[in-house]
């Protein structure tokens, strides 16, 4: 193919290339033609994902604001309240347990994913079959949380496999695992093997970049493996850390039907409180079917999802970000 | 890969000298996942062909005899019949409407440069950070203004939207990638821009847009919120709804695992033989960029 392409200037194919469109000087070289022509295709070619976007994701989040500013129950007349519904959720011992629940996810399962998924980068690194293994702790991240939720389920309850395989080594009286208070604990626990192996697929991407030349260079330098992760590998995919930490804080937040699935085991459709997390508040409080659905109370309490996810992510970028080391 | 390794470690004395404990306890460790993930795949598929009385008796047993009435209960009592069709349309119709919409804009967005582009790009981007329950309850009253709740009709709109920040993030990433040259040399051949991008450099994306559409596949098959939010009659639920119902009845009517075991095998299997046939692909789709 590259054959046959006339190179009158040498172009990298990523990146800035000196596009036509990039500032007024260069509009008279060659090639422009094109360029023209096609911007004026923004219509076509932007307007349908515009709009899909703008009317089925836009939209609805301005909605958001708006209903969380009124009391309303989904029909009927909205009485405008102010900031009401969210000093009322901010008082409900539910949502505080449940906001509590969400930063557990986000601080405590991130931590020990983020520390097992490096862990495993590292050992993974130039390991045998590496191909393999990393094919397979993949996997979990394209199965739906429910999956997870149920096989819990089934491997934790009273005469589940767990206590079976307990047995042998003279446990008769195992904890009852799935009571209330062990719930969230084996969540956190589900978490975090479900999700270790997808991290440490992006980390080992960027623990991958660092050439082997420095590796030699530590071992000529006499460092120990302490000090090589300390001063070459930590240093080199910090950055891939920063970016692992964002996903996780966006994808925590909006955990829900690994939750949801333990509603089984309280008999109401709906799981143990203590194990609620803010979607789970949100959407309980709107759709339980339980009381009347209280929207603006309801999306206040997403809203404040959200703004901690913002409020994260701009921390994160700060706290992460170092000047790009070049390599 | 191991290939690479090997002579990486031919080259380098340096590099050799790496045997430690804890790194063959690391090792070791790994290769017990591994093995415990695949052991924990193949149970579940065995499961689901014994019943559950034989289930509980001996959770590692091998079923006496291939029996199906798992998956015939499934299908009928736990309405996964039904599910599975409408996750199989609801998945692949929202996913192609979803490349179909995304791909010219990220080509535009991808290919013009300038203010307005890099604003609206950044727009697309914006909506990465949002979590789904924020738009959940505007969505359904919304929906149900234009009689659009509890209609597959409605998910799948739903779905597209929804989409859009990711698929048009990876595909403005993927066409920036491709080289311009080709465009340029049929422009000078004659061919307008709508030819262009259609007949030179869409077919040229194929491998991007590939995944981009079997990405959205597996998060629109997996989908559990905005499905258990927007879909209200039975005829109507994707399998992970119909999953939350089976398992919702089972509190009443004593446990069926068998059933439950068949049902779980519906859902993860697709999933794996689309991961079997893609495999890397996917895993780079989903990290792309991250480690650049």
């Amino acid at each position: 193919m590259t054959a046959v392409l006339p190179a009158p200037t040498p172009r990298a194919g990523r990146g800035p290339t000196p596009r036509a469109g990039r500032g007024p000087a260069p509009r008279a070289g060659h090639g422009n033609i094109i360029a023209q022509q096609r911007r004026r295709l923004l219509v076509p070619l932007v307007g349908p994902a515009f709009l899909f976007y703008t009317v089925l994701f836009i939209l609805p989040a301005v909605a958001a604001v708006w209903i969380s500013l009124h009391k309303w129950a989904g029909s009927g007349p909205m009485t405008f309240v102010g900031l009401r519904n969210y000093v009322q959720v901010v008082q409900d011992p539910l949502f505080v347990r449940a906001f509590g629940n969400t930063l557990l996810l986000l601080i405590v399962v991130g931590l020990a994913i983020f520390v097992l998924a490096f862990a495993m980068s590292l050992v993974l690194r130039n390991m045998r079959g590496r191909g393999i293994a990393r094919s397979v702790i993949f996997f979990p991240h394209l199965v739906n949380a429910l999956v997870f939720g149920t096989l819990a389920g089934f491997l934790f309850n009273p005469g589940g496999l767990v206590n079976a395989l307990l047995r042998p080594f003279g446990v008769t009286e195992p904890p009852a695992w799935l009571a209330q208070e062990n719930i969230f604990p084996l969540i956190m626990l589900t978490l975090v093997l479900v999700n270790t192996g997808y991290y440490t697929t992006i980390l080992m991407a960027g623990v991958d970049r660092i050439p082997p030349y420095l590796y030699e260079d530590c071992a000529l330098a006499g460092a120990n493996a302490w000090q090589r992760l300390r001063h070459l590998i930590l240093p080199l995919t910090w950055d891939v850390f920063g970016t692992c930490a964002v996903l996780w804080t966006i994808s925590s937040v909006k955990i829900f039907e690994l939750i949801w699935i333990f509603g089984g085991s309280s008999g109401a459709g709906i799981p143990p409180t203590s194990t609620w997390t803010a979607a789970v508040y949100t959407y309980v409080t709107a759709f339980s079917g339980q009381s009347i659905p209280a929207y603006g109370a309801a999306t206040a309490s997403a809203i404040i999802s959200l703004v901690l996810v913002s409020l994260l992510a701009v921390l994160l970028r700060r706290v992460m970000h170092r000047e790009a080391i070049e390599f | 890969m191991s290939q690479t390794t090997r002579s990486r470690q031919g080259l380098s004395p340096a590099l050799r000298g790496e045997s430690s404990v804890p790194r063959a306890i690391g090792i070791g460790l790994l290769w017990i996942a591994v093995a415990l993930g695949i052991v924990m795949l193949v149970w579940i598929l065995v499961q689901s062909f014994r019943d559950t009385r034989e289930i509980m008796a001996t959770p590692f047993g091998l079923p006496t005899s291939w029996k199906l009435d798992n998956w015939v209960t499934a299908w009928t009592v736990g309405k996964f019949a039904e599910a599975t069709v409408n996750s199989v349309v609801t998945a692949v119709v929202s996913s192609v409407l979803t490349v179909v919409v995304a791909a010219p804009a990220a080509y535009y967005l991808g290919r013009v440069d300038n203010r307005l582009t890099r604003g609206l790009a950044l727009y697309f981007v914006l909506g990465l950070g949002v979590p789904v329950q924020v738009i959940l309850i505007p969505l359904f009253v919304m929906l149900n203004e234009f009689y659009l709740t509890d209609s597959l009709i409605g998910l799948n709109l739903v779905y597209i939207g929804v989409s859009m920040p990711f698929t048009v993030f990876l595909l403005i990433a993927f066409f920036r990638s491709l080289p311009e040259e080709v465009e340029e040399a049929a422009a000078i051949d004659g061919a307008g821009p709508w030819r262009t991008m259609l007949l030179i450099t869409m077919p040229l994306a194929k491998g991007g847009i590939l995944t981009a559409f079997v990405l959205q596949l597996i998060s629109h098959w997996n989908e559990t919120l905005l499905a258990l939010t927007l879909l209200q009659s039975t005829d109507n639920y994707t399998l992970p709804v119909a999953l939350i119902g089976f398992v919702q009845q089972q509190t009443y009517s004593g446990a069926d695992w068998g059933g439950l075991f068949a049902g779980i095998c519906l859902v993860v299997l697709p999933m794996l033989a689309i991961y079997l046939w893609l495999g890397r692909r996917l895993s780079e789709g989903l990290t792309l960029g991250m480690g650049k």
